[in-house]
């Protein structure tokens, strides 16, 4: 099988895991936290700090088993812009709470049949694009330019403590054990799992997905002839290049982004259909329709700017202990609590 | 009914007229070579990718409808595009232990262009491809800028996974060099000189296979996917030259 294949059919088949894991365990950032500060139940977003730990340590691990070079992907590239990541960050993060769902929740609301995820999704991605390559690109590509901070060693965690003189090994594992370490415990202090272990070991494995996107395009069908990306599960970008590819597809390749989007469209439809939740949902309200094309296109612009979304930052980004993700998941996190304290707070 | 096949045939006719015309008679060094001739459109096929976010590096594959056009021998091919501050790609010169067309290598775009290609084939026919690709601006990738690095020349190559006499032979071949254009300039302000790899030749036990000419709008670390005519066997010997004067080697053996 060519690598390019190989990317395509393993993004597939990651994609169609997540969409089953998130499905059954309704993975959800927005609603982890909107549950924690409107009615302080933690246990969405103990899932989710669950799943960012196993997918730090398990990163981590092929990083220093040699399979994956953490430096070469997107979240630790040697220049970013310090204002555009966090800034993105917090529309991102305004948008979800907005939208109640990121992208990836979308997907997975979609395959259930919600089809206000749809309207999400397309703004969403047509949004994304724009803040790419379409009309609001030369002001991204202005203002990053003019706010980029570069660095001689990759931004991350672990390429600092090396390039102190801690052996790659330690430099890795440290950060990571702690980090994820302390994740676990709280996870499993909040989120009180002991009643629902298959929900435990579910979430875990959304961690591992995050660490199987890694080790496919970093190891699996990595081809010295044709480098490609180094990536991991992202809903943002993606999210827009299905949309191009629906509408292009006879000039177009499937990428790993766009399968993982498939996948978890698949994934969730099937769990869902096999769990019984299948269910046509519209809008009720106009003031919804506004809320989801307004919480969409912040998703989308934002999680340009911020070089990912709540799963492409917050869990792919973070597994890799990228500076860049710690300022990305700041902003999701400050532009979430936006909607619920401050003056630009939302309604209920 | 009558009217609707009008009007279709209708839609057709902007086509129709402009078989044979395309962006060559446009381009100074692509009329030259083709001096009188008109080419063939339609027999080469050109795939590239119809949108792309990434001008610094696209994938261009040029080939011939093996069951269509099994006994037409390409001698030569001339890779050019219409929006590049040079219109030239690569040329290629096939040998006689070249295998059918069937080439890929990456390539840098300026801007949403059309890119095309001129063969010559053996009987002194001109065949013709041409496609459009939209370059958006680089998406969230900062480009990874090449520099002359440790690795400066290294050269590789891979032969077939799996030999068969009676299939040609894919060989894919790489090496590393940033293919400076001359038309940056470092954070001082300062020109960049221009330093690319000129040339490739390709041989199998002395026969040519082929001699390829570079130009700067070939993308950093220059790739080429060729073939090697079916039923041959032996040591292939590559050779790449570049401006500095440097030169890389490397072989392998078929199967």
């Amino acid at each position: 099988m060519s690598a390019q294949a190989m990317v395509m059919w393993g993004g597939l088949a990651l994609g169609v895991v997540f969409g089953v894991l998130a499905q059954a365990t309704a993975f959800c950032l927005t609603g982890g936290l909107r549950e924690w500060w409107s009615k302080g139940q933690m246990r969405r977003i103990g899932g989710f700090a669950l799943a960012l730990a196993v997918a730090i340590l398990a990163t981590q691990i092929l990083a220093v088993a040699g399979l994956v070079e953490p430096a070469r992907s997107l979240y630790l590239q040697a220049s970013f812009s310090w204002l555009l990541v966090p800034l993105g960050g917090v529309l991102f993060g305004y948008g979800m709470m907005l939208a109640r769902g990121c992208g990836a929740r979308a997907l997975v609301l979609l395959g259930e049949g919600n089809l206000r995820s749809l309207v999400v999704l397309l703004c969403l991605g047509i949004a994304a694009h724009a803040a790419m390559g379409g009309v609001l690109a030369p002001v991204r590509v202005a203002v990053a330019e003019a706010t980029t901070i570069s660095f001689g060693t990759p931004p991350g965690l672990a390429e600092w403590l090396s390039s102190v003189g801690l052996a790659e090994t330690l430099a890795r594992l440290i950060p990571a054990l702690l980090l994820g370490g302390l994740l676990i415990l709280i996870a499993l202090r909040i989120a009180d799992f002991h009643r629902a272990r298959a929900e435990l070991i579910a979430v875990a494995a959304i961690g591992l997905v995050i660490a199987g996107g890694w080790f496919l395009t970093g190891h699996l069908a990595a081809d010295d002839f044709d480098p490609a990306p180094l990536q991991s599960l992202s809903f943002v970008a993606p999210v827009g290049d299905a949309i191009q590819y629906l509408m292009l597809a006879t000039g177009m390749r499937v990428d790993f982004g766009v399968a993982v989007v498939a996948g978890v469209l698949a994934g969730a439809f099937l769990a869902a259909l096999l769990r019984g939740r299948l269910e046509l949902r519209g809008f009720e309200k106009p003031g919804q329709l506004v809320r989801a094309m307004l919480g969409g296109v912040l998703m989308g612009v934002g999680g340009v700017l911020a070089l990912g979304c709540s799963i492409g930052q917050g869990l792919s980004g973070l597994s890799t202990l990228a500076l860049s993700s710690f300022l990305a998941a700041a902003g999701i996190l400050l532009g979430a609590r936006l909607t619920v304290h401050g003056p630009i707070k939302l309604a209920d | 009914m009558m009217l609707r096949l009008l009007f279709i045939a209708a839609l057709c006719l902007p086509t129709l007229v402009q078989a044979g015309s395309g962006p060559w008679e446009r381009i100074d060094p692509a009329r030259e070579l083709l001096g009188e001739s008109k080419p063939e459109v339609g027999v080469l096929a050109l795939d590239l990718p119809a949108v792309t976010q990434d001008g610094s590096s696209v994938t261009l594959k040029v080939s011939l409808d093996r069951r269509r056009h099994s006994d037409t021998v390409i001698e030569a091919l001339y890779l050019f595009t219409t929006g590049n501050p040079a219109p030239e790609l690569a040329e290629f010169q096939f040998g006689p232990a070249a295998g059918p067309l069937d080439l890929e290598t990456r390539i840098r775009l300026d801007r949403s262009q059309q890119v095309f290609a001129l063969a010559r084939t053996a009987d002194d026919r001109w065949l013709a491809g041409v496609r459009d690709v939209r370059v958006t601006v680089s998406g969230c990738l900062v480009e990874g800028t090449g520099s002359l690095d440790d690795d400066f020349m290294l050269a590789r190559v891979r032969g077939p996974s799996r030999f068969r006499a009676d299939r040609p032979s894919e060989i894919r071949a790489m090496i590393r060099h940033p293919m400076e254009t001359g038309f940056r300039e470092d954070p001082q302000g300062q020109a960049i000189p221009r330093r690319i790899v000129k040339q490739l030749d390709v041989s199998l036990e002395g026969e040519q296979v082929l001699h390829a000419r570079f130009h700067p709008a070939i993308a950093a670390h220059p790739y080429l996917r060729f073939h090697v005519a079916a039923g041959l066997e032996g040591d292939l010997e590559l050779e790449w030259r570049e401006s500095g004067g440097e030169k890389a080697e490397s072989q392998i053996s078929i199967p």
